[in-house]
């Protein structure tokens, strides 16, 4: 690499020394402990909503993992991040305001057959919408 | 840097700035995927809701195992990217072309279990709206669950196939001495686009299989 007195500390310090190797073995273990983790916690069949919440708690810190390490987050300078950052604001927003909504609604506004709603005597499906 | 490198393109003042570009441009472009995918996902939460015990007893019916197994097949092929990655930084292009053959090769396995698991499903009459025809889950919760699980692993597959063809591409050029230790842009992106098909896949396998 020819001397340039605009290298940055992280682009010097990759080019420098360190090989990465290492880290990817460490980060593929973890994976793969994390990923039988989950499947045999799965297994179990926790009570309740626990279930999904322990699920994507391990889902997120393997995401972490491959974003951080196998995409370089972790040594990349602030527009990189920032950008993947927003992403995730809009995906909380996008799925915590929907899931949101259909937590806190009125049963009535359910539609025939789903959780919560009540029973619709006079409702008949036209056939084309019948399942059975 | 040189200003005669053959890689640096006329409008930037160096390569380390066009490098920066390339990867913002990237990144970029994966939010944007991020966010298709979060569409189904939204979508997922919502029907997940209402019809709570259809969706569990449809995801019973799944074979977990060739999840699980997917699951380790595509985290594995991301190593292997990341370690052609790693080989490209060394001026490596052979050893490139090796680990991007190899991850290719994996995600064959993967879209093979797919399409092991697609036939189950269309034979067992598991298939979206209309056209569900299984026994397994009563009411509308059972259709509705194979329409999503069908749109998310669907437009899954498209990408890892997408994915398949970057790496095809670039590890070709990669073994034909296309790039250098110090010029490896195009690896590096192909690494990325590749691992954000791992990221989403990490995201699906729970959602889909073990709730």
């Amino acid at each position: 690499m020819p001397a340039s007195g605009n290298v940055s500390r992280v682009e010097h310090d990759r080019l420098q020394h360190h090989s990465h190797v290492g880290r990817y073995v460490v980060v593929w273990g973890a994976l793969l402990v994390l990923t039988i983790a989950t499947y045999l916690i799965a297994k179990i069949h926790i009570a309740g909503g626990l279930a999904i919440v322990v699920a994507l708690v391990i889902a997120t810190a393997k995401g972490a993992l491959v974003a951080l390490f196998f995409m370089h987050l972790w040594d990349q300078r602030g527009a990189n991040r920032l950008v993947f950052v927003t992403s995730l604001v809009f995906v909380a927003l996008l799925i915590g305001l929907t899931v949101a909504d259909y937590a806190t609604r009125f049963p009535l506004a359910n539609p025939p057959g789903s959780e919560g709603a009540l029973p619709a005597p006079d409702y008949d499906p036209p056939p084309s919408a019948r399942t059975h | 840097m040189p200003a005669d490198t053959p890689y640096l393109a006329h409008h930037f003042e160096n390569l380390e700035k066009q490098t920066h570009a390339a990867r913002l441009g990237m990144w970029l472009f994966l939010a944007t995927e991020v966010l298709l995918f979060t569409a189904l996902f939204a979508g997922y939460g919502a029907y997940r809701f209402l019809y709570a015990d259809a969706f569990r007893a449809a995801s019973r019916g799944l074979e977990t195992w060739i999840g699980v197994v997917n699951t380790i097949v595509l985290v594995t092929s991301s190593f292997t990217v990341a370690m052609g990655l790693e080989r490209q930084r060394r001026g490596d292009g052979r050893g490139t072309l090796l680990l991007f053959a190899l991850s290719f090769l994996l995600a064959v396995v993967f879209l093979g279990f797919k399409a092991v698991e697609y036939s189950h499903h269309f034979h067992a009459g598991e298939l979206p709206g209309r056209l569900y025809a299984s026994e397994h889950v009563q009411g509308p919760g059972g259709p509705i669950f194979f329409a999503l699980y069908f749109l998310i692993t669907g437009l899954h597959a498209i990408h890892v196939v997408i994915g398949m063809t970057v790496l095809a591409i670039i590890g070709w050029r990669a073994g034909r001495g296309a790039f250098t230790a110090e010029y490896h842009v195009p690896v590096e992106l192909a690494g990325l686009y590749w691992h954000l098909v791992d990221l989403i896949w990490i995201f699906v396998f729970p959602l889909i299989y073990l709730i």
